[in-house]
Formats: structure tokens, sequence, C-alpha cells
């Protein structure tokens, strides 16, 4: 069998690139179609969640957390650095002192996507498994110089069906540079496993941002086997 | 605590338990949120009375209770307003106050400007020092955020501009404020409490306030540090006898700033469970006395480093040391009949509190601390500090040991 052959290799690159980025690999970002982006930055996710930031884009934006469970800790702890009780005790100051409101706050993934789907501007997270149907998915990326990059158009990478049918997936992580024309010029992986990284790579070299001033750098995360 | 009181507590705690979370309903196809707080405190002291309260003998007169709504009118555009009443010892006396009302325009992230009655920000948590379930202790340390005088500081009629910045090359944040309004204390804090140990009886205590604060998110994960300025202009209208000359009888009484100042220095790290807190406050005023006959020169100087750590979900336990001292000269009339306090080491003029504190959150929205006060020193002369010679017409003993427990919920 052609599979056990290379299931050692698969597995390995799996284990090796995959274990520094579980917890971003657990959850995914979606948003309501409003929202006028296909990437987030985790500076602007942070901002947005602590109700610093209504608007990106020019789209409003509102955030949705999930009550407890892996997925809200998994959240929590890489995006925001902070415990549930903390959160909780930021938001209270909030409104306590006026200068904020409780976010919206739902029991399940499923909740949190209906939810979104039909909330203007809602921004939520769940996990890589939950069905997104009636929303949109954010890629969270990092963009240098502080130079926010539309996304023009966006090809989704094809899942190989060998990995597919061994159910090997996760989270691949790329930089991208983007030239001032908005074209993506060079793609460099920074994690996940190496097969599926080539794959996203090969779709990601197609993306077409807008035009900016000058070549930017961006780094995106892109979930294989979310279903 | 009187059967007012722990009705008011008990039908607050039987209502809002049951339907906490769903306090959300909707006018005009507009969320309108609603949230509530209440406390009740319980206090005893060994030696001397504290905080007007008659607690040599274990009193309950430690109680507050606010209600707010709010709402987001536009994408941009927040409304809201907080009511807040509290009765402590002699203070406050369930005069409900308003607390906040204000509309909150945010531009961008990085502009936005708040106005009606707003908060003030002053350190890290002199907008929030009400806001009992918001930390492990009973009472914030004294030094700093002294709860009888907590009109001071908590709000003012006027305006902020507000707004958070990233910084590049991974430098962290900065969030900054700029206030500027009026000041308007009530007649039933601590101050007027004070003056009315010497016959004074103010009517009217307020003015002017401006200042800023900035904060610095630090690249160091959990770290932030800041500092705030305060300025002050601030006039006292009321009645009372002179002591220069007693045979004239009742009068009018006036005093006003010449200079009133705050600065204050602060940081906060958090690591996982543990939170460490430090700040220096150094408060200066220079005043016009006796319908300006006399000057008063106060200098406050306070400063606390806390620690608090989380067992796990329903139980903390903090601990703090905190240190205030006090000076005071005069000058015109007043001099002649006032001593200068000018020896920080005489307990007059100084309070050395140690504090240790255990909070057990019994659900989601109702906690309950038991807190233990060491003081040495009392701060009583002449700037109020907790301690009033009303409520100890004795003389003060240099120690007071101090239990406070205090249970609140929110919703």
């Amino acid at each position: 069998m052609k599979y056990r052959k290379i299931l050692p290799v698969l597995v390995a690159g799996s284990m090796i690139f995959g274990a520094t980025h579980s917890l971003a690999g657990d959850v995914k970002m979606i948003a309501n179609a409003s929202v006028n982006v296909d990437i987030i930055s985790p500076v602007d996710l942070r901002a947005v969640f602590l109700e610093e930031k209504s608007s990106i884009d020019g789209s409003h934006v509102g955030p949705v957390l999930e009550k407890d469970g892996p997925v809200h800790e998994a959240f929590l702890q890489e995006y925001l650095a902070r415990s549930d009780d903390d959160l909780q005790e930021y938001y209270r100051a909030l409104v306590f002192t006026g200068r904020g409101s409780m976010p919206k706050i739902l029991g399940s993934d499923a909740e949190v996507v209906a939810y979104v789907a039909r909330t203007r501007g809602a921004i939520g997270y769940v996990s890589n498994a939950t069905g997104t149907e009636g929303v949109k998915t954010l890629a969270i990326g990092v963009v240098n110089n502080n130079v926010e990059r539309r996304l023009l158009t966006r090809i989704e990478p094809g899942y190989p069906d060998t990995l597919k049918d061994l159910r090997i997936g996760g989270t691949v992580r790329l930089r991208l540079s983007i030239s001032a024309k908005g074209n993506v010029e060079q793609v460099e992986l920074l994690g996940g496993n190496p097969i599926l990284g080539e794959s996203a790579a090969s779709a990601v070299k197609k993306w077409v941002y807008a035009a900016g001033r000058s070549r930017t750098i961006a780094e995106v995360s892109l979930r294989f086997g979310d279903n | 605590m009187d059967r007012r009181t722990a009705g008011l507590v008990l039908a607050c705690l039987c209502i809002g338990q049951p339907s906490l979370p769903a306090q959300d309903f909707k006018i005009f196809d507009r969320d309108v949120q609603v949230h509530g707080f209440a406390s009740q405190g319980f206090v005893y002291t060994d030696t001397n009375n504290w905080l007007t309260m008659n607690s040599n003998q274990g009193s309950g007169a430690f109680t507050d209770f606010g209600l707010n709504a709010s709402s987001s009118l536009t994408d941009k555009l927040r409304v809201g307003a907080q009511v807040y009443d509290r009765n402590l010892g002699k203070l406050g006396q369930y005069h409900p106050s308003l607390d906040w009302a204000m509309v909150d325009y945010r531009f961008k992230s990085w502009l936005g400007f708040r106005g009606g009655k707003v908060k003030t920000t002053l350190g890290l948590f002199t907008d929030t020092q009400d806001l009992d379930f918001l930390r492990v202790f009973a009472l914030l340390p004294q030094s700093v955020y002294p709860t009888d005088l907590r009109d001071s500081t908590i709000a003012h009629l006027g305006g902020d501009i507000y707004g958070s910045v990233p910084l590049r090359r991974g430098l962290g944040g900065i969030a900054y404020t700029a206030f500027v309004g009026h000041r308007s204390d009530s007649i039933y804090s601590g101050y007027p409490y004070f003056l009315s140990q010497f016959g004074i009886h103010i009517r009217s205590f307020g003015g002017l306030q401006y200042g800023a604060d900035l904060r610095w998110n630090t690249p160091l994960k959990g770290l932030l540090i800041g500092v705030s300025r305060l300025n002050e202009d601030i006039t006292a209208k009321g009645s009372g006898v002179s002591p220069f000359n007693p045979q004239a009888g009742i009068g009018p009484y006036f005093e006003s700033s010449k200079a009133d100042w705050a600065n204050q220095f602060y940081g906060e790290y958090t690591h996982g469970r543990l939170r460490i807190d430090s700040e220096y406050r150094r408060y200066w005023r220079a005043q016009e006395v006796f319908n300006n006959t006399s000057g008063n020169f106060t200098d406050v100087r306070g400063w606390y480093v806390s620690g608090t750590y989380r067992v796990c979900k329903w139980l903390q336990f903090g601990s703090y040391y905190s240190r205030y001292t006090v000076t005071n000269t005069t000058s015109g009339l007043l001099a002649a009949i006032s001593t200068p306090a000018t020896d920080t080491n005489l307990p007059a003029n100084h309070d050395y509190d140690k504090v240790i504190t255990g909070r057990v959150n019994l659900n989601r929205f109702w906690n309950l601390k038991i807190e233990g006060h060491f003081m040495n020193g009392y701060g009583s002369a002449p700037y109020p500090n907790g301690f009033y010679t009303q409520e100890n017409p004795q003389g003060f003993q240099p120690n007071t040991n101090a239990l406070v427990v205090k249970t609140g919920f929110n919703f």
C-alpha cells in the first residue's frame, strides 16, 4: 500500500510543524457577510474583541464570544492573552463606567454561526470542525508596516486526496510578499504540513490584493480538514 | 445594617439572581443593556472608629448600589447613564447621585469623544473604585483611593478625548485620555464632613478639573505602565463661625484653590493567575481659607504595592502594603492658632496599612470577601483620611486593626 510508505513521513511532518501552532489550528474566525475584509491581523482582532475598535476597512464590526469550552479558552489564550475571568472583569469595567457594552455571549458553535450569519458586523470564533454556512471565514494575518492590503481575489487551495483520505490536516502558515500592484510575488512556508503547504502556496500565489504604495509582507493561516 | 438596607440588599439578590444574564431588551429596534450592582459590608475595629462608622462596636453602615442603562444608537455612537447611591457611616446617607451620563462617539480607534458626566481617568482604579466586584480587595489601598473622598476624583461634568494607538515594531500600544470639566462634590462626602468638626457647614463644593492619562501596554506580555495628571480650581461655600472672632457668630464661609494638582504613576503586571499592581500619587493643595484671611498648604503622598492570586475560579487571595503621609502648614491668621504638621513619623501624619484578603465567588455574579487591616497611624489631621475626630472624641490610638467582611453582586 502506498499509504503505508508515506504515512510515517506525513505524520512526522504534521507533528513537527503542527505542534507550535496547535492552538491557532483549533479555532477559525467567522464574520457576517457585511464585513468587508477577508483577512484580519491579530492586532485588529484583539482591538475588536477588547472593544477598542468598532470598524475595519470601513466595515462595522462587533465581537461575539462563546460562554466557555476549549474553543473559547484557545481563542482567549492565543489572541487576547487573558483568562475568561480577566476578560469578564474587563467587560464589566467597560459596562459600569459607560465605556462599552457587554458583547454577545453564546453557548455553542452552532449558536455563534447562526448569530453571526444574521447580525451585521458580527465577528466570532468557532471550532475548525464547525460548518460555516451563511458566514464568511476570515484568515488571520499580520501585515507589516501597519499597512492593510485588501484581498480582491482569493483562490481556495486544493486538499490532496491522499491526505484527505488519511484525515491528515491542520493549519498551514505562510508569509507572503505582496507587490505594490497587488500580486503575490513570494510565498514562504512558516509552519504546517509541507505537502499541504505546497498546495496552499500554489493557491495563494494566485491571490490578488488591492494596489498599495509599496511592497508589503503579510502572514496568513489556512486550515485543511475542517469538516 | 438597618432593616431598610437589609431589605434592599435581599430584594436585589432575590430579584437579580434568577434572571441575571437576561437584562437586554429593545426600544425602537435598538438593543438596550441594563446592568446593576450592590454591595454590603461590615467593619469591626479594635481601637479607633474608622471611615465615619462606629466600627469599634462593629458597623454595617457600608452599603452601595448602582444601576445603569446603555445603548448603541449607531455603529459609533453610544449613550448611557448610571445612578449610584451609598451609605458609609456618616457619608452618602442614601442620597442618590447621577454617577455618569454621557454620549460617546468614536471616530476611529485612535480618536473618540465622550461628553456629559464622565468618569475621571486617573491611575488604575479611580474610575472603577466603586465596582467592588472587579477586584479581590474589599477596600482599595486608602493611601491612593480614600473611599471617604471618592467624590473628589470620581467624575466630571465635561468631556474626554480618548483613543488607543498600536506602536510599530512590536512596541505594544498606547492609550490616552484627556479630560476637562466641572467637579461637584456631594455635601455628604468626606471633606465637608471633615470641616463640620470646626463648625463649618458647606453648601457647595467643586470647580474646574482637567488633566490627562497616558498608559503603555509594553512589549513585555502583561506589563502596563502609565502616568496621570490632574489640575483643579476648587471653591467651597457655606457658613461657619470664624475662629478668629467667635463672638460674631455664624457668618459666610469661603475657601478656594490657589494651586491644586495630583500626579500619579502606576504599573500593573499580570502573569497567569498572578497580578501585581503598584501606584504612587502625590496630591498638592494650596488654598485660601476662612474668607481669604489665611493660607493652607497640604502635601499628601501615598503609594502601595498589591498582589493577588487566583487559586481557582471561585477562590482568590490578595495582600497589599499601603503607605500614606500628609504634611500641612498655614499662613495668615490661621498660622497664629494652628500647629504645623510636618513630621510624617507621627501617627497623626501617616497611615501605614498591611492588608490580607480572601475572596470567594459564590457564583458568577455573587462574591464574599474577608479582609484584615493592620494599620499604624491614623493620618487624621489636617486632611481627612478615614479617621475623623467626630467619631473619636476621646482621641486616637496609634494602631488600629480592622476586620472587613463584604458581599456584593452584579448583573
